[in-house]
C-alpha cells in the first residue's frame, strides 16, 4: 500500500527521457540518467499529482571497482497526500552528483554523509564537510575496497602490553595495531571546517563529553551574547561502522550489532531490521501469529520505556530531578520483565528473521499485565508535577519551534513530526506485524514547540500501554504450542534457523521501517544475488535526521533553550553515529 | 484513523495567584514521600538474575541428561565417546559460526594419540576451547546454535578484571562454571534432555529471592499465572 503504483510511475516517462521502472515486491524504483535528476525531483515534489513533499533519505550504493560508473545514489521519498513512498536512483557520473539540498535542507547531512562514506562530491553543496570522520581522514570507509578492519596504522598499547611487555602468546596477543585515530590538530581543522565563516568573538563548544549532551555529541554555537546565530554539530565520536559489518556478517547475527544503535530502545531497532529481512524474503506476511503479537507487544513496552528514560533525564535537565527517579523506578520494572523474557536487560536481541527466538515465559503476562495496569495512574502522577507548572511551562511553550514545513524539509519524523501537526506515523500509514489489528491514536500537536513535543510524547507513552492491554488480551487466546517461529515449507528452497546458519536472502532490494520512538528508522537492503550476507545495508536513523533540525530550530535563542531542545528531540548517539 | 490533538489550557488567574500548580506537583511528592523504598541495597541483598539471563557461558559436561542425538552427533564428527563427566563439546564450530564476533573462539579437536588396535583409534577429542569474553556480545546466539547444548549461558554477571588476559577463558574454567551453575540453578532452566523448560518462569520463585524483587516492585509483585489458555497451572514453591 504504501508504495507508489506502476501506472502513476509509468505516467513520469511522458515528462522524462530513458526512465527505467523496475517493480521488486511491490517495491518500486525509477531510474533516471543524472542530467534528469533535479528536474524530476522537482517535478516530484511540486506536481499535483505526486506531492513527494517528504524527503526521507538518501543514501550511495557502491558496486565495487570494476564497475563503471562506479556509484548509485538512492533517494528515497514519501508523499504525504497520497501516503506513498518511492526510490529513485541514479548512476555518479565521475563520482559527482548534484546536490539535493536547493530542493530539500534536510538532505545536507544525507550528502556529508555520502561524501565521508563514499567520497562522492555534490556540486553545490555550500559546505561539503566529513560527518563522522575528522577533516584530514584519508580514506572512504564505506567503499567496498575499505577493509573491514580499517588500515592498521596506530598503536595504542593494551593493558596487557603495558605489564608483559612483548611477553604476549596465544590469544593474549591481541593485535597491536589499530585503526587512526585524529590528534588534537585534526579536531581543531574539524571544528573551524564545520563552521567556516563565525561572526562573533569566541565558538562555544558544548560536550562532546557534557552530562546535558546525552552522549557524545559536540556543538558549536556561534553567538551574540546569549543568542545563537549560528549552529553546527560534530559527530562521530561513536560511528563503529555498523553498516560495514553488516556487508560482511550474516543476516541474523547482525541483529545484535542493531541492538548497540539504539541501545535504549534496542527492542525497537531489532523490530526494524527483521521486518525488513522478511520483506526482502517475502515472508511477513506468513510469520506466526503469535510471534507478530508478541514483537508487538515488546515493542511497545520498549517504546514505554524509552519514553521513560526521555522524561527522566529532560526533566532532569530542566531541574526536576525527583522526576528522574519516579521515572527510574518504573523502567525498572520494564527492565525486569525484559531479563525475564529475553535473558538481557539492556541490548535484547530477542526478535529473530521468522519469529522470536522463545516464547514467552511462565507469568510473562501476568507481570506485564501487573505493571500496565499501574502505567497511566503513574502518568498522570508525572503530568501533575509538570503539564501545569509553571516553570516548566515558561521554560517549554514557544521554544524552538519546528514547522510543518521544516518537518517535510528536513525528513523529520517521530513524536518530534507529530508534534508539528504532522500525523507521520508507520505505523498506520505501513503498518507491520500486528498493528493493523489495535486500536490507538497519533498524537499530534498544533504549534509544534517543546512543550508540544513534551505533550505528544506523554500521549504516546498511555497509548502505547493502551496497545500492551490489546496484545495481552490477544495473546491469552494462544495456545502454549502454537509456533512462534516461521517453519519454511521447502528448507532445501528456503533455510531460515533461529540461529542463522545457512540462511541466505535472496537477491532483490527492499526499504522497510518502523516507528521507533526516536522516528522512523528503516533499513534499506540491496542484494546483488542470493546471498548469506547482504551487499549492502543502510540504515535510515531517525535520529540522525531529527538531530539535524537542531542547527535551525536553535537559531535566535538563548544559549539555554539548546537543553530544552536537544531533550525534546531525543536523539541517541549511538543511533545517530552508527 | 485516530487522531488525537494534544494541548493544555493556559494557567488560569486562580492557578497563578494560589500557587495550585506547585500545590498538585507537591502533593505528589509529598505522596511519594511515604512510600517504601525501591533500592535493592547491593550488594547487601543480592538479586539472583532472572532464569533465562544471558550472563558468562559455561560448557556442559556429560551427565546423562543429553539430547537423544547426542551420540549420532559423536559418531558424526567422530569424537572420542564422553565418559560422565567429560565435555560434551563435539568442535563442531557451530557456536563459532553462529556468533556475530566468530574470532573470539579458539576451538582446535586433537586426534588420539593411541595404537591402531586400540577402539578409539582415529577418534578426535577437544583440544582446545577458548573465548574471549571481552568481545563477547551476550547475544545468546552461539547457544541457540550447539547441537549437543553444550554451551549455555550461565548467570554470573560480574567479569569484570584488571587485564584482559582475564577474560579469556579456557575449557577447563568453563566446565567448572556450567558445573556450578547446573547444580545451582539447572533444574530451573532445562529439562531431563537438557532443552529449556516450558514452564520456566519469568523470574526465579523462591521466597527469598521474591522478597527483594518485591522491594522493587513497589511491595506489591505480580503472582504469576500461566499465560495461554491451554498452560497448566504452576503451584509455587
Ligand atoms: S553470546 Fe553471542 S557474541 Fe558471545 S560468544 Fe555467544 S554468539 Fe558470540
Ligand atoms: S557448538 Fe557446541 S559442540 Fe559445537 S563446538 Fe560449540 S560448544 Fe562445542
Amino acid at each position: 500500500m504504501s508504495w507508489i503504483s506502476v501506472e502513476k510511475a509509468e505516467k513520469l516517462k511522458q515528462k522524462f527521457e530513458n526512465l527505467t521502472i523496475e517493480e521488486n515486491n511491490g517495491y518500486l524504483t525509477v531510474e533516471t540518467p543524472k542530467e534528469n535528476l533535479i528536474n524530476l525531483l522537482k517535478t516530484l515534489k511540486e506536481d499535483p499529482e505526486y506531492q513527494f513533499k517528504m524527503f526521507i533519505d538518501f543514501t550511495i550504493i557502491d558496486h565495487d571497482t570494476k564497475s563503471n560508473p562506479r556509484f548509485q545514489g538512492v533517494y528515497i521519498l514519501y508523499s504525504p497526500q497520497y501516503k506513498e513512498r518511492i526510490i529513485i536512483k541514479t548512476w555518479a557520473i565521475n563520482e559527482e552528483l548534484p546536490t539535493l539540498t536547493t530542493l530539500w535542507t534536510g538532505a545536507k547531512w544525507a550528502e556529508r554523509e555520502a561524501y565521508d562514506m563514499f567520497g562522492i562530491k555534490f556540486e553545490g553543496h555550500e559546505n561539503l564537510v566529513r560527518m563522522f570522520m575528522w577533516e584530514n581522514y584519508p580514506y572512504y570507509p564505506l567503499r567496498k575496497d575499505f577493509p573491514l578492519k580499517g588500515y592498521e596504522e596506530v598503536e595504542l598499547p593494551s593493558l596487557n602490553e603495558e605489564e608483559r611487555g612483548d611477553q604476549l602468546e596465544g590469544l593474549f596477543n591481541y593485535s597491536r595495531m589499530h585503526t587512526a585515530i585524529p590528534t588534537l590538530q585534526d579536531l581543531e581543522i574539524t571544528q573551524k571546517a564545520r563552521m567556516p565563516k563565525k561572526s562573533s568573538q569566541i565558538v562555544l563548544n558544548w560536550g562532546p563529553l557534557h552530562p546535558g549532551t546525552h552522549g557524545t555529541i559536540w556543538f558549536l554555537f556561534d553567538l551574540d551574547g546569549e543568542y545563537v546565530q549560528k549552529c553546527d554539530i560534530i559527530i562521530g565520536q561513536l560511528h563503529r561502522g555498523v553498516e560495514k559489518i553488516a556487508e560482511n556478517i550474516g543476516y541474523q547475527q547482525f541483529i545484535p550489532y542493531t541492538d548497540r544503535m539504539d541501545y535504549i530502545a534496542s527492542i525497537n531497532e531489532n523490530h526494524a531490521y527483521v521486518i525488513a529481512a522478511e520483506k526482502l524474503m517475502d515472508i511477513h506476511d506468513k510469520i506466526p501469529e503469535k510471534a507478530k503479537w508478541i514483537r508487538t507487544l515488546m515493542a511497545e513496552l520498549s517504546r514505554i520505556n524509552s519514553h521513560l528514560l526521555w522524561l527522566g533525564t529532560y526533566a532532569l535537565d530542566l531541574g526536576a530531578l525527583t522526576m528522574f527517579l519516579y521515572t527510574f523506578r518504573e523502567r525498572e520494572k520494564i527492565m525486569d520483565i525484559f531479563e525475564g523474557i529475553t535473558g538481557a536487560r539492556f541490548t535484547i536481541n530477542y526478535f529473530r528473521i521468522g519469529g522470536v527466538f522463545a516464547d514467552l515465559p511462565y507469568g510473562a503476562l501476568d507481570a506485564i499485565e501487573s505493571f500496565i495496569k499501574e502505567l497511566p495512574k503513574r502518568v498522570d502522577d508525572y503530568e501533575r508535577l509538570l503539564t501545569r507548572n509553571r516553570i516548566w511551562v515558561s521554560r517549554n511553550k514557544d521554544i524552538c519551534v519546528i514547522t510543518e514545513e521544516d518537518v517535510y524539509d528536513y525528513g523529520l519524523t517521530g513524536a518530534v513530526a507529530r508534534a508539528s501537526g504532522v500525523p507521520y506515523d508507520l505505523r498506520k500509514i505501513d503498518p507491520y506485524d500486528m498493528y493493523t489489528e489495535v486500536d490507538f491514536d497519533i498524537p499530534v500537536g498544533d504549534k509544534g514547540d517543546s512543550y508540544d513535543r513534551y505533550l505528544v510524547r506523554m500521549e504516546e507513552i498511555r497509548q502505547s500501554s493502551k496497545i500492551v492491554h490489546q496484545c495481552i488480551e490477544k495473546l491469552r487466546k494462544f495456545s502454549k504450542n502454537d509456533p512462534y517461529f516461521f517453519q519454511s515449507e521447502d528448507p532445501k528452497k528456503l533455510k531460515i534457523s533461529i540461529d542463522g546458519r545457512g540462511m541466505k536472502l535472496p537477491q532483490g532490494e527492499v526499504y522497510a521501517s518502523t516507528d521507533n520512538p526516536r522516528g522512523e528508522l528503516g533499513f534499506y537492503i540491496f542484494n546483488k544475488k542470493a546471498g548469506i550476507k547482504p551487499y549492502r545495508v543502510r540504515i535510515r536513523s531517525g535520529a540522525f535526521y531529527n538531530l539535524q533540525i537542531f542547527t535551525k530550530a536553535i537559531i535566535g535563542r538563548p544559549i539555554a533553550d539548546a537543553i530544552t531542545l536537544l531533550s525534546t528531540l531525543d536523539p541517541v548517539v549511538g543511533e545517530t553515529d552508527r | 484513523m485516530g487522531i488525537k490533538k494534544v494541548g493544555t489550557k493556559s494557567q488560569t488567574i486562580i492557578e497563578k495567584i494560589f500557587f495550585l500548580d506547585f500545590m498538585k506537583g507537591l502533593s505528589t511528592t509529598i505522596k511519594h514521600l511515604f512510600k517504601r523504598t525501591i533500592t535493592v541495597t547491593f550488594p547487601y541483598e543480592i538479586l539472583e538474575p532472572t532464569i533465562r539471563f544471558r550472563g558468562v557461558h559455561g560448557l556442559r559436561n556429560v551427565d546423562g541428561t543429553e539430547a537423544d542425538d547426542f551420540m549420532s552427533w559423536i559418531k558424526k564428527l567422530k569424537i572420542k565417546p564422553p565418559e560422565k563427566g567429560e565435555t560434551r563439546c563435539i568442535a563442531c564450530k557451530f557456536c563459532q559460526a553462529a556468533c556475530p564476533v566468530p574470532e573470539l573462539f579458539t576451538i582446535k579437536a586433537e586426534k588420539l594419540n593411541v595404537p591402531e588396535d586400540h577402539p578409539h583409534h582415529g577418534l578426535k577429542i577437544l583440544a582446545v576451547f577458548d573465548m574471549d569474553l571481552s568481545k563477547c556480545m551476550f547475544c545468546g546466539l552461539c547457544t541457540q546454535a550447539c547441537p549437543t547444548d553444550c554451551i549455555i549461558h550461565t548467570d554470573i554477571y560480574d567479569l569484570s578484571s584488571y587485564t584482559r588476559r582475564n577474560w579469556v577463558l579456557n575449557k577447563e574454567m568453563l566446565s567448572q562454571i556450567a558445573d556450578d551453575f547446573i547444580a545451582r540453578r539447572g533444574k530451573e532452566k532445562f529439562d531431563e534432555k537438557s532443552k529449556w523448560r516450558e514452564d520456566q518462569t519469568v523470574w526465579p520463585l523462591h521466597e527469598e529471592d521474591l522478597k527483594i524483587r518485591a522491594k522493587l516492585w513497589d511491595g506489591n509483585i505480580p503472582q504469576l499465572g500461566p499465560n495461554y489458555y491451554d498452560q497448566s497451572d504452576k503451584t509455587t514453591n
